[in-house]
């Protein structure tokens, strides 16, 4: 079953074209890394696919409706490069929020399992406003999975993270793969987007160019592929 | 509903926390009643009553133009305002959310800074009190809910703000031409006409129904 799927999908900031006409699908189940150089449109597919944005032309659905449609926004799960949280509210209250905004059943039960599994649990009632990076960043990801969406997103969800906080990371997305949750990670980590993703796919200037999607992804010929993306940029 | 109910929660209790936008926006309209009392001739004469409605919308709707463009300014430090654009919910609900909040924080701010003005201009409001509450309640909605809205738009430009009172003023002379017709009536005689009070009605019922329906599109990026 395909989770996500693009056709013609373009977008464009004025003159600038951010994605170029660029077919994707992504297979329920699986773990997607989308790597590339500065500027070639990762954040932008992966807005687009979080119904953030709209494209200029083609089409991206989600689960078979439009990515934007509410319904759509439901199956998504999001974790972008900034923490998304409120500083003047505490850990508690932000799971809360992002709780009662999407109408999670039982919305107290599942922000204190939110707290245990990001190890906040003894931070909830501090404001975020005082928060490490890493804590910040825990806690995003708990908030990003408040409704445990059946797609998760993430946009380099390393960025400022220490090595203990990375592991833990990298452990949770473990764990959400086992659950047969569809992630796609953007990254510019190439050895960890090959360890966690079982389909690559490389773009460059708003184009895909190259695509793996073969289960076990070989970690050189996607090096390859994204030195060459980037090459090809600087040149 | 639940998304009205969150939003309203944490704007209320975000600003609880911080204060920050009541306690500019009271300076602000404090300061204007003050300048005004100064600056009109006489003090507080019967003349410069006359003047006293239109002063005190003015005090209000720059004070409210200022704690509307904070109220999605918040939303923008760490990009919080992803997460409003994802709730799974008519996008009308989170926006009608922030024009709960915002006529609640501004509603504070109109009743202290009427309690100034009473002092400052030597008037006695308690008699016209729920007529007052009545006008200003009817005339804040039209300010809130087309404010609100254009706060959404012009939060993501690069001068929101100077965009804000660009895109918000204009939507707001009819407000304030009824709700400023029905204060002065209200301080004149001690009623109000029915007229104005129609106007508004019809005014923030299509300003409210608008905004909604036209929300979808302002949390776009």
């Amino acid at each position: 079953m395909t989770a996500v799927v693009a056709r013609e999908l373009e977008k464009r900031f004025g003159s600038t074209v951010g994605l170029n006409r660029i077919d994707l699908d992504i297979q329920a189940g699986s773990t997607t890394a989308i790597l590339g150089p500065n500027g070639a449109g990762k954040s932008t597919l992966l807005r687009l696919i979080a119904g953030l944005a709209r494209p200029s032309s083609g089409t991206i659905e989600v689960s078979g409706r439009s990515a934007h449609h509410r319904i759509s926004r439901a199956r998504v799960g999001f974790i972008g490069h900034a923490t998304g949280l409120y500083p003047e509210l505490t850990a508690r209250e932000n799971l809360l929020f992002a709780a009662r905004l999407r109408s999670v059943p039982n919305a107290s039960a599942r922000v204190e399992e939110q707290l245990a599994e990001a190890g906040l649990t003894r931070a909830a009632d501090r404001r975020t406003g005082g928060f490490s990076r890493g804590m910040a960043q825990r806690l995003s990801i708990a908030v990003g999975l408040i409704d445990d969406p059946e797609i998760v997103l993430l946009d380099e969800p390393f960025t400022g993270l220490d090595r203990t906080a990375s592991d833990r990371l990298v452990e949770r997305l473990m764990g959400l793969r086992q659950n047969d949750r569809t992630l796609v990670l953007v990254s510019h980590d190439v050895t960890l987007a090959a360890k966690l993703a079982d389909a690559a796919v490389v773009l460059r200037r708003g184009k895909i160019a190259h695509r793996d999607s073969g289960g076990d992804l070989d970690p050189s010929t996607l090096e390859n592929a994204y030195t060459a993306a980037s090459d090809r940029d600087v040149a | 509903m639940n998304a009205l109910l969150a939003v309203l929660w944490k704007d209320l209790l975000t600003e609880w926390r911080s204060r920050d936008r009541a306690i500019a926006m009271l300076l602000f309209s404090m300061l204007m009643v003050v300048i005004f009392h100064f600056s009109l001739p006489g003090g507080a004469t019967t003349a410069t009553r006359a003047y006293a409605p239109g002063l005190l919308w003015v005090a209000y709707v720059f004070a409210a133009l200022l704690g509307l463009g904070r109220s999605f300014a918040i939303e923008l430090e760490n990009d919080a305002i992803e997460g409003l654009a994802r709730a799974p919910v008519d996008r009308g609900w989170v926006l009608l959310g922030k024009t709960i909040a915002n006529l609640l924080i501004l509603g504070f701010v109109q009743a202290v800074t009427a309690c100034i003005f009473a002092l400052v201009f030597e008037m006695d409001l308690l008699p016209i009190a729920l007529e007052l509450i009545g006008v200003v309640a009817l005339g804040s909605i039209g300010l809130c809910s087309v404010g609100t809205f254009f706060a959404a738009i012009a939060v993501r430009t690069r001068l929101r703000e100077v965009m804000l009172p660009l895109l918000a003023l204009p939507f707001y002379t009819p407000v304030l031409i009824a709700a400023s017709r029905a204060t002065n009536a209200l301080f004149e005689t001690g009623s109000v006409p029915f007229e104005p009070i129609q106007f508004l009605i019809v005014t923030d019922a299509s300003y409210l129904i608008v905004s909604f329906i036209l929300s979808d599109f302002v949390l776009d990026e």
